[in-house]
């Protein structure tokens, strides 16, 4: 019975997978769902369950989520984070962020976006500049771009940094 | 008579990077549970 239980378990995984890396995100939610109902305590699923949220734009329930189960969500601070960001919540999204021990590159990326939204344009240039020397990825150009914005908007408020 | 018009600032382009880093984790000890829990069991039948 248990083996079973266990073998179902890897077979919804392997669905899962799937679905998820043909980007079929709302079969993939259904997956994870069935997971969960079955095994409650499985964090990967949760974790695919909020991916799915994320790229379905259904951030609204991506956050209520996370926000419903605690002991799963010190693992998905970006998650929770960016789901803030998106639903225009910038201050609660950088209090979680704030929360974290350490910030990994995502949680830096979304950190300078989040400044740039609270229009806390100093910090989110440093913050930019801490990922462009450090960072070696396929978005430069686009994380270039997103500094000369805020270098504008330095400009027009009349900043005395240096450009 | 439609007042002059005037220069101002355009919006700067801004994107959304940390989009792309919102990724599924890695499934592949869950699916590997899987084979490794076939061998397990035909071990144990035959």
């Amino acid at each position: 019975m248990a083996t079973t239980k266990e073998s179902n378990l890897s077979a919804l995984y392997v669905e899962l997978n799937r679905f998820a890396q043909n980007g079929e995100y709302e079969r993939a939610l259904k997956t994870a769902n069935k997971i969960l109902q079955q095994f409650p305590g499985e964090e990967k699923a949760f974790h695919c369950k909020v991916v799915c949220f994320i790229q379905l734009s259904r951030f609204q329930d991506g956050l209520k989520a996370i926000l419903n189960q605690p002991k799963f969500s010190q693992e998905l601070v970006f998650e929770k984070a960016y789901c803030q960001y998106r639903l225009n919540q910038p201050h609660d999204a950088l209090k979680t962020l704030n929360a974290a021990t350490s910030l990994s590159s995502q949680l830096k990326e979304l950190k300078a976006q989040i400044l740039y939204r609270l229009e806390r344009y100093e910090e989110c240039s440093d913050t930019y500049r801490d990922i462009i020397k450090n960072t070696t990825d396929d978005y430069e150009d686009e994380r270039e771009t997103n500094l000369a914005a805020v270098m504008a908007n330095l400009c027009m408020e009349g900043s005395n940094r240096d450009v | 008579l439609p007042p002059e018009m005037q220069p101002i600032p355009c919006k700067p382009l801004f994107f959304d990077l940390a989009f792309n880093f919102v990724e599924f984790p890695s499934l592949e000890d869950k699916i590997e549970a899987a084979a490794g829990g076939k061998k397990g069991g035909a071990g144990l039948t035959g």
